[in-house]
């Protein structure tokens, strides 16, 4: 599996939204993701990948296409995947 | 009052209310482990902060919300130090919400963090304890007693927080482990901004008797002195810090008016 579609499987896993529905287009607001949605998926893409995501650069992802994006950039910097 | 030679865990260490504890113990002689979650960076700054005031500090990262987190942190310290001395329960969270729209991941989020976290520590911190004695402090505040606009959820993890705090301190008291909680108002921090965001202070210098905001290093010094040896038959208390505001509530009945 891709990091984006590690990453779509859990998105969707915490905000109950059809993984098909997810594009990387997709703004959290759209996703229906709450502030506990994205604390909560952060947290498990942390964990799945063994990267940490400051808060800072969270706060700059406008979808989920930046998130993917950032968590590639980490993983091809040494996370596991 | 001196703390040297003790150890303390401080959770949710590298900011806010819980960086300014940290730095008190230290500044009284306590070696010092700074957990952190979200926050590395703080975390590490804190603990170099800690280490200039000439005590030991380590950074430790562990979600509270996660009991195999609050497992491995205690393995770490039972194996690098076989002791602990003090324990401050101060690592939070919770969501902003009306009671109504509390749902079942918004109450599982905060209880998990704000109050099962507590317990957890407690229990594996007791262990580390049981030879020298010890001390466990929670971090309480007003949303527990009183009703706060959109705190529900937070409030009610207070709650059980302080209710953990009176069965522990005899629970535990045999041990010598003095346990106790104390409750600020709202506290100048990074996280009263996310309240103020939400709405729920509007001027609380305005409510307060004793003319300023609570600052994390009022909370700080109420900490420290519960952990030292003066506080030694203080147990299973919640010790409010807020200027006076709670027992002041009534004098601002008809303010509004004048």
């Amino acid at each position: 599996m891709t990091v984006e579609e590690q990453i779509r499987e859990i998105v969707a896993r915490i905000t109950h939204v059809d993984k098909n529905a997810i594009t990387r287009e997709s703004t959290f607001k759209e996703i229906k993701a709450d502030s506990l949605d994205i604390v909560q998926a952060l947290v498990a893409v942390e964990e799945a990948f063994g990267i940490e995501i400051p808060d800072e650069e969270a706060q700059k992802f406008q979808n989920f296409g930046d998130f993917v994006s950032y968590v590639e950039g980490r993983v091809a910097q040494g996370g596991k995947v | 009052m001196s703390l040297e030679g003790r150890l303390a865990l401080v959770t949710g260490g590298g900011r806010g209310i819980g960086q300014a504890i940290a730095l008190k113990l230290a500044s009284q002689g306590a070696d010092i482990i700074v957990n952190f979650f979200r926050h590395r960076e703080s975390a590490e700054k804190t603990a170099k902060d800690i280490e200039a005031l000439g005590v030991k500090a380590e950074t430790i990262r562990a979600n509270v919300g996660d009991p195999a987190k609050i497992e491995e942190m205690f393995d770490m310290i039972g194996n690098k130090f076989g002791h602990l001395d003090i324990l401050i329960n101060n690592a939070a969270s919770g969501v902003g919400r009306p009671v109504m729209d509390v749902d079942v991941k918004a109450w599982e989020w905060t209880m998990d963090i704000n109050a099962r976290a507590c317990l957890l520590c407690a229990q594996r911190a007791a262990k580390l304890m049981e030879e020298r004695g010890g001390k466990i402090v929670s971090i309480s505040s007003l949303g527990s007693p009183f009703v706060l606009p959109n705190y529900s959820i937070v409030g009610i993890s207070k709650a059980a927080l302080e209710a953990l705090t009176r069965y522990l301190a005899i629970e535990l008291a045999p041990q010598g482990i003095c346990v106790n909680a104390v409750a600020a108002s709202a506290v100048e921090t990074e996280a009263l901004k996310f309240y103020f965001k939400e709405g729920l202070v509007k001027d609380v210098r305005q409510v307060t008797p004793a003319g300023r905001m609570v600052i994390p290093e009022d909370v700080a010094n109420v900490v420290a002195f519960l952990c030292s040896e003066e506080a030694f038959m203080i147990r299973g208390q919640t010790v409010v810090v807020d200027g006076g505001t709670s027992v002041g509530l009534f004098t601002l009945v008809g303010k509004e008016g004048e």
